[in-house]
């Protein structure tokens, strides 16, 4: 009630005339009523009527908020958070040892950001994880959709029809081990085809498209309520090349952070981000680091970076806020995303042919 | 889709008027502004402003379609999502040749044949559709003028003679392949960027750029400060066009 007329939430124009009025709070608002208000400032009756409508929903707001009600701003004890994170499910990657150094997987309300070289493998865990959300809840998973937003154009369908017949391959012998009821129920509905027509595809050409998908975000996120994956493959590169005005680029990223911090919270969703490296020369060498700058890298919670140790391919947990940092190898094969097995001459022969997406790297290249 | 204009987003003609005093006129720059900003230059009220915001991003935003309906319209035409190199095991290694529809880049070291290999994917492209061609035009955007025109016929004739068996044929097919030279970054770059409405007038179905690090290195010497940052921002560019133009046509670069 004690409020400033100067917060409020109207045209600037109009708080500027409530300002040279001399109304203060906004007490002294609702007690002029429409007319009253009308005449002073010289607006419409029914112009006066929003104002005061908006101030009393304000007013309301902000009373509900103190009294420590369900409004916009949430309070709870850790205990409650506690077990909200304990019940919360992780999207499994289908390599174990990522999965152990996540802490269980990706963890859903939470930013994870993938960065490595070109041809490492970003996009390929990117396809597998839009699978793997929708693994049923009996197998492990926690049966959501997934929205995947392509900036490179890097997504191919074929590759993720692929990767979904192996996941789907997967559960069955999972449900044939174990013979239970459920088991068997749900993989009735978890088909390639429902697979792909729960991936929700869209490909933004330029930084403005972006942050228009993300800006409609939140819409698309309420009325398809399952969705528990949100994948931009590519924030980097929109940003990378045009752009004159580098602080008209670190305020866009930082507003994007925001968005998609507000939307992971919101819809209990995993945001995946995809980011590019860059060579920061140094004194006397020069090192890859992540794109966008320093000020982006506090816009995840959770760092990977993917990169590669002659020809194996390495990930590396560089900043989490509860595991250790670790790193582990990791391989890409006709079915996806995995673990490197124990070496074996078939695996290796297996993994370096028919994969179109995986370019073997040869000693010389280094 | 970013360059439209706020007009065409349906926003009322007196916001248009108010937004271009304060030079916004397109989506673009409407969407860079923070809320506040907004506020200001619309003169509206904070709520008002966010639906504003919903409906140019809803004139901008691209269209969502589904991983399954992507597959169902691949596989209504299966023939021609590669273009197959005749070379059986390379094709077997990229699954079926260049793919259309995405950038496929070749590097080797100088003298290994990355231009014969050009010259020879220009022949398979102009031969008809159930000989393993497109059966469209070519263009061929030279920077380091090794392309032949001889050795493009000679490819032609020994490869395939009973194809070319004709000078029609011969004439026929050099007349579809379209040579552009360009000596520096800057007109590479323009000419990438009016390859769009040549794509359409000619039929063109392979883009080739022989070569894109030649004249980058030539033109800019990484030891100067400042040039890193303009060589990657031509190439990324040129990189981002060529992507829109190899999927918009699905046509392989």
């Amino acid at each position: 009630m004690q409020r400033e007329v100067g917060t409020l939430p109207l045209a600037p124009a109009l708080r500027a005339r409530l300002v040279a009025a001399g109304f203060q709070t906004a007490q002294e608002l609702l007690e002029t009523g429409p007319c009253g208000l009308s005449k002073e400032i010289g607006i419409s009756k029914e112009e006066a009527l929003e104002v005061l409508q908006l101030v009393r929903q304000e007013c309301q707001g902000d009373a509900t908020r103190s009294a420590g009600g369900s409004g916009a701003t949430r309070k709870c004890t850790a205990l409650e958070l506690l077990e909200e994170e304990q019940t919360q499910g992780f999207i499994i990657t289908f390599c174990s040892a990522l999965d152990n150094i996540l802490g269980g997987g990706v963890q859903l309300t939470k930013i994870t950001e993938i960065c490595g070289a070109p041809g490492v493998g970003k996009t390929q865990l990117c396809m597998q994880l839009a699978v793997d959300v929708q693994i049923p809840e009996c197998f492990g998973g926690v049966a959501g959709e997934a929205v995947f937003i392509d900036t490179e154009g890097s997504f191919m369908v074929d590759r993720v029809v692929d990767i979904a017949t192996a996941c789907v391959q997967h559960c069955q012998l999972i449900a044939e081990a174990h013979q239970e009821a459920d088991h068997l129920k749900a993989l009735e509905s978890f088909s390639l085809e429902s697979i792909l027509s729960h991936i929700y595809y869209f490909r933004c050409r330029d930084y403005t498209e972006l942050l228009a998908q993300v800006y409609l975000l939140p819409d698309f996120l309420a009325e398809h309520s399952k969705v528990r994956l949100v994948v931009i493959d590519g924030i980097a590169f929109p940003f990378r090349h045009d752009f004159e005005d580098l602080s008209l680029r670190t305020r866009l990223l930082n507003g994007l952070a925001q968005q998609l911090i507000i939307t992971a919270n919101d819809h209990r969703a995993a945001v995946v981000l995809t980011n590019q490296m860059t060579t920061r020369i140094g004194q006397n060498q020069s090192t890859l680091v992540p794109a966008l700058g320093e000020s982006w890298g506090h816009a995840a919670t959770v760092r990977l970076i993917f990169h590669w140790d002659e020809s194996q391919r390495l990930a590396t947990l560089y900043k989490s806020p509860s595991q250790k940092e670790s790193t582990i190898p990791y391989c890409i094969t006709p079915h996806g995303f995995r673990d490197v097995q124990p070496p074996a001459v078939t695996q290796e022969a297996e993994g370096t042919e028919m994969n179109p997406r995986k370019r073997p790297r040869r000693e010389e290249e280094k | 889709m970013a360059t439209k204009k706020l007009r065409r987003a349906r926003l009322s003609h007196d916001l248009c008027e108010r937004l271009s005093r304060h030079q916004i006129t397109t989506c673009q720059d409407f969407l860079c502004l923070s809320l506040l900003e907004l506020m200001k230059v619309t003169g509206q009220s904070y709520y008002d402003v966010q639906k504003l915001l919903c409906k140019v991003s809803q004139a901008c935003a691209p269209k969502m379609q589904t991983a399954y309906e992507m597959k169902l319209r691949k596989s209504v035409n299966p023939s021609s999502a590669f273009l197959s190199t005749t070379l059986h095991s390379l094709d077997k290694v990229l699954h079926g040749g260049v793919p259309c529809g995405s950038l496929t880049e070749i590097t080797s070291p100088p003298g290994c044949g990355k231009t014969q290999f050009c010259i020879m994917m220009s022949v398979l492209a102009t031969l008809p559709v159930s000989m393993g061609g497109l059966d469209g035009a070519v263009i061929y955007i030279d920077t380091e003028s090794a392309f032949s025109a001889e050795r493009l016929i000679e490819i032609a004739g020994s490869r395939f003679p009973t194809y070319f068996d004709s000078d029609e044929k011969l004439f026929c097919m050099t007349r579809s392949i379209h040579l552009y030279r360009e000596l520096t970054c800057g007109s590479v770059l323009k000419r990438i960027m009016s390859l769009e409405e040549e794509i359409i007038s000619k039929n063109v179905k392979l883009i080739i750029i022989d070569s894109v690090a030649s004249v980058v290195r030539k033109e800019f010497d990484t030891k100067l400060q400042g040039n890193l940052a303009e060589r990657s921002n031509f190439l990324a560019r040129g990189a981002s066009v060529l992507k829109y133009l190899a999927e918009e046509f699905s046509i392989p670069v």
